[in-house]
């Protein structure tokens, strides 16, 4: 410990220069913890409101007492009943947004628990509490549910349930939704088991289905299983904290070469001084152990800054995701295995590395280690006699080149500390725009500028009411499942001008026993054209022939709207309206309306999110990168100060001195730049494939070649500037004084 | 230099413009004297190439305040061989880096071929140094990744851009021949002895033909014989016309020279001559009592 003291007096300001270089790289670990922490801070959420385990929805269950029923199915620990409908809200317009509206259970809520952050629960007809953002307490919400008539919903509390996290939703008694959505019963069921895996729950979905079958009722959508107490949105924030995670590599990677480089430098900085010990007569084993020791305690005191410092970046990262998707502020959670790893990386990284230089240091020859003031001169090795005999350049630009040569192990650091930052820099934009391309790719088949739904899950159109309208069909949007996948079935007509009917392969469907499908998925699970597959809807199976592969980059399974009826068990019935106008023709009871450019910008607000975070990460790590770099160029210059004196003593300015840090810099930054690119296409080529393995979705991969010369420019200006600063502030002393110092 | 017998004169340190104006007549007006240091120029220039009065240099604020040089008065001539002597610490490399250029004084007047070098600013005072003095160190400080070629070269270079590139290669070579290192031109300097590299650093210095060398212990990492060898290249540049101001501790060198100061604690000693004797370096403060004596 006293040594470790009297070196940090020795040097206190490079000493604490690395201690925070090794600190900010270790932090930046941290980024590997957020996948960890927002899926623990979700599951604390789903666990406090009981969330449900499976979720039904169905059409009118009318006088059925569904708890009755569903209670003597194996596994099902507790039942309640729900309505769920959409109601428009008149504000601003007459067919304005719409606004989701759960009916529930006020005093005997057992599952998917709603809690009232501020206010209280409603209990009076036409009481309702929303989801932070929808509107304040005391505020009278006019809106149009089934039948048409306006109603005024006053808002008694602010709060919600983690099942509905992220989205805007009203929660009122069962009363008032019955009233606003036009039902006898219920239309929703939740249901907590007591075995929590898998194939139980789709087993006891399963049975559900056929008890409510046997009752003439008749499941609308797809059952949710939400599988071993994980939150219902956790997939979907895993692939994005997965996705933050992979930026972790890159940060690690900085990490890695950070840690090198400084213990490296620490070590060999004291050549000489070992040199002289050995003279006095120490052993090489005593300098090598007090060596790795030093390394050792400067990486302690790295981490007593950089764990905490990784414990606070990745719980304010997971902070920012939890809250722009999910809405959830999350608790603070700490992820012992990441913290385990950075401890181990910095440990062991710093011993093993000081151990090989120290290796090093302790067998050069005694007499070369004394005399050879700034360790092994030039022109020793093979290489750096092949650098000599190039004449590229100015006699400046030759010395420069040529000491670059020498350090090479320095060179090759800045190198990858370059790369880092060019690669996290080229990643982020290009994820950031390939998430943009991609939301918008997932729009561009569609031709309709305006679609009508009504309140509820289930097919309430008639399929009829289009008729009289050429610019208006009716559709079916559902969810289903095919090859283990949740997909979205569209019912369409056979010559719909709704959606763009170009295909990859085969033909647009054109019976009632075939589909078309979308290429990436299919080639994801492999599935061609004429294979027979069976797709599970909320009605059941069923058996279809592919006939043709679509270029729409989501999941999607295209079909005849009547045959889609038909087999969802409501022939001749739809579900939504697609017109070409802006306000259709179509006269539907309840009607709500979303026109093209609101599915487009309710991606925006995420895409908005994603920027921001990627942002934030990508700040961390270039951060750390330049770090390491200036880290690497002071040390660089100051190691040559005497070079750089004597050349001021035979007549050399300041910007001689510059001319030789930049000409050693600049094409390290180059190579570091081309380095940087090559990675970032390969990284992020490798990021957006492993995402669209886990996604089985064709995400595509946009190379952001626009942010090259910015990423670019920031390397070399800020690399430029850099080394300006530390030529100035090492040729602050006279050159005689320097000089001195080297006698 | 061969022909008169060594001259040793030491400058009594003066309290006054007054006593220092005397000293220097005495100096100059000594006995024996074969020539006048002032007139003694090929070019009959009668103006002193160095003039420098109560020149100090001192480091740091206060009580810890460290001095390098306390009010050095100084008078040198063109083509003269003078050294700079004194035990270590006695502020001669001081003295002669700040003639050099690579250091400022704290207070004081330094004039040089005409040039107020205190005035200068770093930018100017650069430009100065590359064309009008060669510093060759004790450490050699040859630039370690160019070869012995491209040091002399670089010099030249930073001295005048206007000369071309054939004419930079034709004189480099010429300087790197006249030490005696044509055949050793692309040599690193860690592929040259101690000896080599001071020969190449002496030829850097030459290059740029200046009117003054300054050459800081040019033997102190030297054997006898190459410290030798080393000497009399730059006595041999007297011969051409050019001042070489010499610090060392070697005695034997310092008595080969035309005129040696004598320093200690900062500030210089006593005018004496000395006909053939050694020279007489003063061990204490006593020294300074025997004003005049011969």
């Amino acid at each position: 410990m006293s040594h470790l003291v009297s070196e940090i007096r020795r040097a206190p300001a490079r000493i604490i220069v690395s201690v925070f270089a090794l600190a900010l790289a270790i932090g930046a670990i941290g980024v590997f913890a957020i996948p960890t922490v927002a899926s623990s801070s979700l599951r604390d959420t789903a666990e406090s409101d009981n969330l449900a385990d499976v979720v039904i929805g169905t059409n009118d269950t009318g006088e059925l007492n569904v708890d009755a029923l569903l209670d003597s199915i194996d596994n099902v620990q507790a039942v309640d009943t729900q309505i769920e409908t959409d109601v428009a809200l008149i504000a601003e317009a007459p067919d304005g947004p719409l606004l989701k509206l759960i009916g529930f259970e006020v005093e005997t809520q057992q599952i998917d628990l709603v809690h009232a952050e501020s206010g209280r629960l409603p209990d009076g007809w036409g009481e309702v509490l929303v989801s932070d953002g929808v509107a304040a307490i005391g505020t009278t919400l006019p809106v149009i549910g089934h039948g048409g008539d306006p109603v005024d919903l006053t808002v008694v509390g602010i709060g919600g349930t983690s099942y509905w996290s992220g989205t805007s939703v009203a929660f009122t008694s069962q009363a008032t939704a019955r009233d606003l959505a036009g039902l006898e019963g219920v239309n929703r069921i939740v249901i907590s088991t007591d075995e929590v895996g898998s194939d139980e729950l789709t087993a006891t979905a399963g049975s559900a289905r056929e008890s409510l079958a046997r009752q003439d009722i008749a499941v609308t959508v797809l059952p949710v299983t939400i599988a071993d107490d994980e939150h219902p949105i956790e997939p979907d924030i895993e692939q994005v904290s997965s996705l933050i995670g992979m930026l972790g590599v890159v940060a690690g990677v900085v990490a890695l070469v950070l840690l090198g480089s400084t213990t490296n430098t620490l070590v060999t900085e004291r050549t000489r001084e070992v040199a002289v010990m050995r003279a006095l007569g120490a052993r090489p084993r005593s300098l090598r152990r007090r060596l790795r020791r030093l390394a050792v305690g400067i990486a302690i005191a790295a981490l007593v800054i950089g764990v905490p410092l990784g414990v606070l970046v990745s719980n304010v990262i997971a902070r920012m995701v939890l809250q722009e998707f999910v809405g959830i502020t999350p608790g603070f959670a700490v992820s012992m295995p990441v913290i385990a790893g950075s401890v181990l990386f910095a440990l062991l990284g710093a011993r093993l590395v000081a151990a090989r230089a120290a290796r090093r240091v302790t067998k050069i020859p005694l007499a070369t280690a004394l005399r050879d003031r700034d360790g092994s001169p030039f022109g020793r090795r093979f290489t750096e006699r092949l650098a000599a005999r190039m004449r590229l350049g100015c006699l400046l630009d030759r010395a420069a080149l040529r000491n670059g040569a020498h350090r090479r192990s320095r060179s090759i650091a800045i190198v990858a500390q370059f790369t880092a930052a060019v690669a996290a820099l080229l990643i982020i934009a290009s994820l950031a725009t390939t998430i943009n391309d991609f939301n918008a790719a997932t729009l561009e088949p569609f031709n309709w500028v305006s679609k009508t739904t009504v309140a509820g899950p289930g097919l309430d159109i008639d399929a009829d009411i289009a008729d009289g309208d050429p610019r208006s069909e009716v559709s079916i949007e559902a969810i289903g499942e095919l090859a283990g996948w949740e997909v979205g079935i569209r019912g369409v007509e056979v010559d719909t001008v709704m959606i763009d009917r170009g295909l990859d392969q085969g033909y647009w469907f054109d019976r009632s026993d075939e589909v078309v499908v979308s290429t990436g998925f299919a080639e994801r699970v492999g599935i061609d054209v004429g294979d027979d597959i069976e797709v599970l809807l909320a009605s059941g199976p069923a058996s279809y022939r592919v006939a043709g592969l679509h270029p729409h980059r989501d999941r999607s399974v295209f079909v005849g709207v009547a045959a889609l009826a038909a087999d969802l068990g409501s022939p001749g019935m739809a579900n939504v309206v697609y017109s070409l106008d802006r306000q259709p023709a179509v006269d539907v009871t309840g009607l709500t309306e979303t026109t093209f450019l609101d599915s487009a910008s309710e991606d925006e607000s995420a895409r908005q999110a994603i920027l921001l975070i990627f942002g934030a990460i990508g700040l961390v790590v270039v951060s750390v990168a330049g770090l390491a770099v200036a880290s690497s160029l002071a040390v660089n210059v100051y190691e040559r100060r005497h070079e750089f004196a004597a050349l001021q003593a035979i007549g050399g300015r300041n910007r001689h001195v510059f001319r030789m840090v930049s000409a050693e810099l600049i094409p390290l930054a180059l190579l570091g730049i081309g380095m940087g690119l090559v990675a970032a296409y390969v990284g992020g080529m490798a990021i957006m494939e492993s995402f669209e393995a886990a996604d089985a979705v064709e995400i595509g991969y946009t190379f952001a070649t626009g942010a090259i010369p910015a990423a670019a420019l920031v390397v070399i200006v800020g690399s430029l500037l850099l080394g300006w600063l530390m030529v100035r502030r090492v040729t602050r002393s006279p050159a005689a004084v320097t000089l001195r110092s080297a006698a | 230099m061969g022909i008169t017998p060594p001259l040793i004169h030491r400058i009594t340190p003066s309290s006054s413009e007054a006593d220092a104006a005397q000293h220097r007549r005495m100096e100059f007006t000594a006995p024996n004297l074969p020539f006048d240091a002032h007139t003694h120029h090929p070019g009959g220039l009668t103006r002193p190439l160095i003039s420098a009065i109560d020149l100090t240099r001192r480091w740091g604020k206060g009580s810890s305040a460290q001095l390098g040089i306390d009010g050095v008065d100084l008078t040198i001539g063109h083509g003269e061989l003078v050294a700079i002597v004194g035990p270590s610490g006695s502020g001669k490399s001081t003295l002669g880096a700040i003639v050099a250029g690579i250091d400022r004084p704290t207070s004081g007047s330094l004039v040089i071929d005409g040039m107020r070098l205190d005035r200068l600013s770093n930018d100017r005072l650069a430009r100065w140094r590359g064309g009008s003095v060669g510093i060759v160190f004790q450490n050699f400080h040859l630039l370690p990744t160019l070869n012995a070629a491209e040091n002399v070269d670089l010099a030249l270079k930073l001295a005048d851009k206007s000369v071309g590139r054939r004419e930079r290669r034709f004189r480099s070579r010429e300087a790197l021949a006249s030490v005696g290192l044509d055949d050793k031109m692309t040599r690193l300097p860690s592929q040259l002895s101690g000896g080599e590299q001071q020969r190449v650093a002496i030829a850097r210095a030459v290059v740029a033909r200046p009117r003054l060398v300054v050459a800081d212990e040019p033997t102190g990492s030297l054997d006898q014989e190459s410290g030798h060898a080393v000497f009399d290249l730059l006595a041999g540049l007297v011969g051409a016309g050019t001042t070489v101001l010499l610090i060392t501790h070697d005695e034997r060198l310092a008595g080969r020279a035309d005129r040696v100061i004598a320093m200690l604690d900062g500030r210089v000693g006593v005018a004496k001559t000395v006909m053939s004797e050694p020279p007489d370096f003063p061990r204490s403060a006593g020294v300074f009592a025997e004003a005049g004596s011969l």
